[in-house]
């Protein structure tokens, strides 16, 4: 172990090209892992946020929320269903915001959900025509206390707070009382017009006494089929995209921990024939295999452990780089654990494939053949 | 040559695996340029396959087709600039769908004139003349229609009647329909019961005799400070999360193509050093160094050769393939482009060890010494 970590220190310029090779695969595992994690946030952070257990949606509108529509009949039947504590309405409007100081063509995208339950870190609704927003769109420079005018009616919502991590559809959020959500939908999208009462979905919150799978299947057969009931997991599941999202981001992350399998075999394997003399002498001084392969499988940790650690400060700093907006990344702790960890495998199994070689080692080549 | 060769027969693991990740790295560089491509034909091919020339947003619209709305005051404004020959209303939206009791969904692209707004890569059939009727992209979606198929729109149970078929003109990666105005009308009242008369999301636009699409958009867009006039091209590259998957997709193949030569050229260079003794004696006995590096080049070019088959034979089967509704389709420009690319880059990369065997001093062989030494 100890000659592996002195071979590391003083030929350091022999595992350079593999430390580049792996802090590059490093910095795509990163940077596709950021890439998905950010798609899926900013796509389904306001329905995460959800303090209920279950969205009711109508049964024909594919779990979108601009498809859906629940009347007030729906709504009490849904309410009315053993193990239900509360029911509250949600709504959504997709629309450009003018926000001022701004150019008049500089509009910030936000999706404004009018809401009765209020969701993780969102307070009780404003009052009509007020608005609390994400974070988020204080890079289009939306500040408190700011009129923002929403649609091509221009309707008027005044910003009286913050929240986080609520975007929808990649826009940033803004959460108003269902007044204020029915009055900027009704003024701006006729098509979409929703009238008193009617909400787009519901949010219910679950007493307790029944399994929240088995509760939404209980509210389904109370409304005769109307419903889809969905939990809060797979309502997020549900998001047209996420699942496939997630499925061909994690298919190439697959193969890309593949690749580095194949390169750290590659280069230990082309190490350990290089090192098939001195393996013998070391054997025959009395080395044993376990302690070169363990040799090997440390050297191999260390290089990917650097590389990770590269990969990493250059993943952070393209999370710097990139203009708010500009991609969705979003680069976390856990993905970058996951990240290394994913590494660390892939160097020790990649290592693996030498450990043949080393077994095979005769300490008797030592004699003559040793340079 | 035969040397070359004969090592590559003789070290089958070392050479098999690297042309695996060579293949490897190959197949993920192909098939996300094909994602790519396939993301965007599903989510922007209608634009590029509708007829108009110059669409008009409203600036509140975001380049969004679905999120844009035409007021009647800023349809007048566009309407009264000079530079514009014809315009009409176009609609866009999004329902909720079955066929054959299959619940999906299908966009609506409603259109008042041919030459408005009507797909231009019809292949089977006709365009519609009365209301339910469609022509359907061939893309978009998980359902492949044909002429003659009906879809209902949920829950009113509005029919609609396949009469044509329009080639790789999806929009947001569902089934697209391009329908008349008056069935786009039935289609929203039968959807939501309290909706109003739509607007139009867009308007296309035909530019004046002798103006240009480019002179019609900067017209419109001079005249109205909330109308959003682009080309047709523009509108498809600009659409909203256009050029985020472009520019997603150019840092992963950037860093996919580094990958590639360093690998090769990691795996060349020790290889060049721990045959250093016997290049070296080669040298000695009379192998020019001339003949050593085209040893070198040969090896080079057939792990690429080599993985790139690989790596395309990977490709294939999943190339045309569809993935929640996104069409993918075998990218041959894409294929021979990176082939050519990586070839170069993997020959490039092995010039380090090639330096090294131009290196060679064939008189370190009488006492033993090479390259490594």
């Amino acid at each position: 172990m100890r000659i592996a970590l002195l071979e590391l220190r003083r030929r350091p310029g022999r595992f350079v090209t593999a430390t580049i090779i792996l802090t590059l695969i490093a910095l795509l595992l990163l940077f596709l892992g950021g890439l998905l994690d950010g798609l899926i946030n900013t796509s389904t952070a306001a329905l995460r946020a959800q303090r209920g257990d279950l969205i009711v949606y109508s049964s024909t509108s594919e779990s979108s929320f601009v498809r859906s529509r629940i009347d007030p009949s729906l709504r009490q039947t849904v309410a009315a269903v053993p193990g239900v504590t509360e029911v509250g309405g949600i709504g959504v409007a997709q629309l450009g915001a003018r926000v001022p100081g701004n150019g008049p063509r500089d509009l910030a995208d936000v999706a404004l959900f009018g809401y009765e339950i209020p969701p993780t870190a969102v307070d009780e609704p404003p009052a009509d025509g007020e608005v609390i927003a994400d974070e988020v769109l204080k890079s289009d420079g939306v500040e408190q206390g700011m009129v923002l005018e929403l649609g091509p009616a221009r309707t008027p919502v005044t910003v009286v707070g913050f929240t986080t991590d609520t975007s929808f559809n990649g826009q940033g959020s803004l959460w108003g009382s269902a007044a204020t959500w029915r009055d900027v939908q009704n003024a701006n999208r006729p098509d979409a017009a929703v009238a008193d009462g009617v909400f787009q979905s519901l949010v219910v919150v679950a007493d307790g006494s029944v399994a929240p799978g088995k509760l939404a299947a209980d509210i389904d057969a109370a409304t005769a089929g109307a419903t889809d009931t969905l939990t809060i997991t797979a309502a997020i599941d549900a998001i047209p995209g996420v699942t496939e999202q997630r499925g061909v981001f994690n298919q190439i992350l697959g193969v890309t921990v593949l690749i580095a399998v194949v390169v750290v075999a590659l280069f230990f394997a082309l190490l350990t024939v290089e090192r098939t003399g001195l393996y013998g002498v070391l054997k025959a001084i009395g080395g044993r295999s376990r302690t070169l392969f363990g040799g090997l499988v440390l050297q191999a940790v260390v290089v990917t452990l650097i590389a990770a650690a590269i990969g990493g400060g250059l993943a952070l700093l393209l999370d710097v780089a990139i203009p708010p907006g500009a991609l969705p990344f979003d680069l976390s702790v856990g993905r970058i654990v996951l990240s290394v960890l994913l590494l660390l495998f892939a160097a020790v199994i990649g290592c693996a494939f030498s450990l043949r070689r080393v077994l095979r080692v005769d300490p008797a080549s030592a004699i003559g053949s040793a340079s | 040559m035969f040397l070359a060769l004969k090592e590559m027969n003789r070290a089958k693991a070392r050479f098999g695996g690297l042309m695996a990740a060579v293949g490897l790295l190959v197949f993920l560089i192909l098939f996300q340029q094909t994602l790519q491509n396939g993301l965007i034909d599903a989510f922007v091919g209608g634009i590029e396959k509708q007829s108009a020339p110059v669409l008009v947003y409203s600036v509140d619209g975001q380049r969004t087709l679905q999120s844009s709305v035409i007021t009647p005051e800023l349809q007048a404004a566009v309407e009264a600039v000079p530079e514009i020959g014809r315009s009409a209303p176009i609609g866009i939206g999004t329902f909720s769908t079955t066929t054959d009791g299959a619940l999906s969904s299908a966009t609506l692209f409603a259109y008042t004139e041919v030459g408005l707004g009507s797909p231009t890569t019809l292949a089977e059939g006709r365009l519609p003349e009365a209301a339910g009727e469609a022509v359907a992209s061939t893309t978009g979606g998980e359902i492949a229609y044909a002429v003659g198929d009906t879809l209902v729109i949920e829950p009113g149970g509005e029919e609609l009647t396949v009469v044509g078929l329009a080639e790789e003109a999806a929009l947001f990666a569902t089934s697209t329909m391009y329908v008349t105005w008056p069935t786009y009308e039935s289609a929203v009242a039968s959807s939501n019961p309290d909706a109003r008369a739509p607007l139009p999301s867009v308007l296309g636009i035909e530019p004046a005799a002798g103006v240009t699409a480019e002179g019609a958009v900067a017209a419109v867009n001079a005249a109205s400070l909330d109308a959003d006039a682009l080309t047709r091209q523009q509108a498809a590259d600009e659409t909203p999360g256009v050029a985020q998957i472009k520019q997603s997709f150019q840092i992963i193949f950037l860093l996919y193509g580094l990958v590639v030569p360093f690998v090769t050229g990691l795996f060349f260079l020790i290889i060049t050093f721990q045959k250093a003794g016997s290049l070296t004696l080669l040298h000695a006995i009379g192998a020019p160094s001339k003949r050593l590096v085209a040893a070198l080049l040969v090896q080079v070019v057939a792990v690429i050769g080599v993985g790139l088959a690989i790596g395309i034979a990977l490709y294939a089967p999943v190339a045309n393939a569809d993935i929640g509704g996104i069409a993918l389709r075998f990218q041959t420009t894409a294929v021979i482009g990176w082939s050519v690319l990586l070839l170069v880059l993997g020959v490039l990369s092995a010039l380090l060890s090639a330096k090294r065997v131009l290196a060679i001093d064939p008189i370190d062989a009488m006492h033993g010494q090479g390259l490594g030494t």
